[in-house]
């Protein structure tokens, strides 16, 4: 199957690279990228083709592409993607503002091409675990979820991350999706309504919210909260940060730590002076696979454009209710 | 001087270790349980009083380990009969109570001690010696986490909102004043909780969210939710310059993997326990007493107690309105 990558902007870009060159039934076509600096400097460093166009990529017969542009940026390349029938996984937020989430289902719909959000964390092991202890009911009636997905600021990575006009947000924006997403998924329920407190107490040089809580109720009566700060020091911390949750029901309680299989591990030759080496499961794999699944057996990914636009619903949302301090309904 | 103790459950016996090692002459203690008083009476060598009128007549300084509901009426007692008081937290369940019980301690010229014990507890102590220094910049997001399991047998009164409060007066009481303790006064509180209404189902969890004056935010999670035996706790502070982290997992210095023996008793009461040369329950005892003897300030002060007790119950009117509650006319 053939698979390119349309932007190298984000900081994932280069772990689907990886993926793509490994898996046996993927002929990875190589990536596009309009910024010529960030074209070659990817290009030489992987040594792998790069198309200076998004269209120039489009036009090499693929089946489908990873979208990993900007947040802003998204619907652009989906609008190109869906002109040429290609298939896509598109990285998350999905889009910066609904009327963009909209017109991505729009194009979609239009060109009759599958549509993935790209939420690896449904195929962690121990979310998996957790999802079938839930579904067992060995926690009885789910009552609530502390999660917590916080990490340094990315800019260092990619300094768009940063950018308000490019990510559409900071930390809420980037981090809010992945717990939302596994928690609808894990209670098979929507968000109601949503407080959250919003701040930039990390980074005053960068114009952007930097921490954030979100307190979520959910339709079936669960309530959950959400760390998605970008709290973790920057290049002090021994890795980007954590993805945690702890799930309490009628029968106690699991807690996850998703990110938990590390080495401590310490190099003369390091910048930072520890590091975790993480040694566990690559779900972004699993993602993939099953994106490419999806191609093959012509069938709806697991994770599509609904879910991908609910999470960014609720991240927008808490930008309103930090606004308003108010509690906003969904 | 001479110090007694009325009441002889948990909290009694946990008190009476630490005027053991006081200094203070530890002459008596009485409870409603009788056998409970007289159990305690042996083990410390003192005298058990049949009814606390008579204890109160023979001490200088009172310490009361009894119900909540009880704080008030016996606080105002002892101020009558001029003698210096210990009480455990929450100071009081109402506001009024609260400040009726400081009026009455001033005008008596006596000295009040609100037992907030975690403010003893060496690892808060050191991250908030941290945070003093500056060492973490400005505070940004402050996470605190203690959830234990529902009190059992004769320390079920805890459940009896009537008596205690709640869970979220009794127990995150503490971490609402740790976190005021280190990030200043709270502007906004939003909580959600739910309680078990399964029999032999943990009971209580609550996520509390605050949001300063000085910008900080932070998430406090409570719970009497785990199966006995269990308690976790746990601080994740961070600032503009760096951050605290710390979970009661990753601190036992000694760990037993020994043959399962019959049924491991378990407390009535979860405490959280701490392989520490000084049980925190003594240091506080110890500082209490040596700032009475020494007329020195309290390391917390009433006010803290009342303080605390005011972001509890605007915790608790927020689960009520379902709303963001402001303090202090926003």
């Amino acid at each position: 199957m053939r698979l390119g990558i349309m932007s190298f902007a984000h900081v994932h870009a280069d772990g689907f690279l990886q993926i793509l060159r490994k898996l046996q039934d993927v002929e990875f076509v190589g990536f596009s990228d309009t910024d010529k600096e960030q074209g070659k400097f990817f290009a030489e460093l992987y040594g792998v083709p790069w198309f200076s166009s998004h269209e120039e990529l489009l036009d090499q017969k693929l089946e489908g592409v990873v979208i990993c542009s900007e947040n802003a940026n998204h619907l652009a390349d989906v609008k190109l993607a869906a002109a040429a029938g290609v298939h896509i996984l598109c990285e998350k937020p999905i889009a910066t503002t609904l009327e963009d989430g909209l017109a991505i289902k729009e194009e979609i719909d239009k060109a009759g091409i599958k549509f993935m959000t790209a939420f690896p964390m449904r195929f962690d092991p121990s979310i998996v675990a957790l999802k079938e202890m839930i579904e067992r009911g060995d926690l009885g009636k789910i009552y609530a979820i502390n999660g917590i997905n916080h990490s340094e600021i990315p800019r260092r990575h990619r300094s768009w991350f940063a950018d308000k006009k490019l990510a559409g947000g900071g930390a809420v924006m980037d981090h809010t999706v992945h717990l939302l997403d596994l928690y609808r998924w894990l209670l098979d329920s929507e968000a109601s309504d949503l407080y959250a407190e919003v701040a930039n107490p990390f980074t005053p040089d960068a114009e952007i919210d930097t921490a954030g809580l979100v307190t979520l109720s959910f339709a079936n009566g669960v309530f959950a909260s959400i760390d998605c700060s970008w709290s973790r020091p920057e290049a002090v911390y021994p890795r980007w940060g954590h993805l945690k949750m702890e799930v309490i029901g009628e029968q106690g309680a699991i807690a996850v730590d998703a990110f938990n299989q590390y080495l401590n591990y310490y190099s003369k030759q390091n910048s930072r002076q520890a590091n975790w080496l993480g040694w566990g499961s690559d779900s972004s794999t699993a993602m993939v696979q099953e994106f490419i699944n999806s191609i093959k057996e012509d069938r709806d990914p697991s994770i599509g454009w609904k879910d991908g636009f609910e999470a960014l619903k609720v991240a927008l949302a808490c930008y309103d209710a930090a606004k308003a301090k108010q509690v906003v309904k969904l | 001087m001479k110090v007694g103790i009325i009441g002889a459950g948990t909290m009694g016996n946990a008190h009476a270790k630490g005027w053991q090692k006081s200094g203070a002459e530890f002459v008596g203690v009485s409870a409603k349980n009788k056998e409970s008083a007289k159990q305690l009476a042996e083990t410390y060598g003192i005298k058990a009083y049949d009814n606390h009128q008579d204890l109160l007549e023979a001490v200088d300084i009172i310490d009361l380990c009894v119900p909540s509901d009880l704080h008030k009426d016996m606080v105002l007692e002892a101020a009558r009969a001029k003698k210096h008081i210990i009480c455990e937290k929450p100071i009081a369940l109402t506001l009024e109570d609260a400040e009726a019980m400081i009026a009455a301690c001033n005008k008596a010229g006596v000295r009040l001690f609100i037992a907030m014990v975690v403010r003893f507890f060496p690892q808060y102590r050191a991250a908030k010696a941290a945070i003093d220094a500056g060492q973490l910049g400005e505070l940004g997001v402050i996470r605190l986490k203690r959830i234990g399991y529902q009190p059992l047998g004769d320390e079920a009164w805890f459940t009896d909102d009537k008596r205690s409060g709640g869970m979220i007066v009794d127990l995150m009481l503490h971490d609402l004043d740790y976190a005021r303790s280190i990030a200043g006064e709270v502007k906004r509180v939003y909580a959600k909780s739910i309680r078990s209404t399964v029999n032999d189902a943990p009971g209580d969890y609550a996520l509390i969210t605050l949001g300063f004056e000085s910008g900080a935010m932070a998430l406090i999670e409570g719970g009497w939710a785990y199966p006995p035996g269990f308690f976790r706790t746990g601080i994740d502070i961070a600032g503009s310059e760096g951050l605290i982290e710390w979970q009661s997992d990753d601190s036992q210095t000694i760990k037993p993997f020994l043959k399962p023996q019959e049924r491991t008793k378990v407390a009535r009461v979860g405490i959280p326990s701490s392989s520490i040369a000084e049980d925190p329950y003594v240091t506080e005892i110890k500082h209490a007493y040596e700032a009475i003897r020494d007329n020195k300030p309290f390391l917390v002060s009433p006010e803290d107690g009342l303080e605390a007790l005011r972001l509890a119950l605007a915790a608790k009117e927020s689960l009520k309105t379902g709303q963001v509650v402001f303090l202090g006319g926003n």
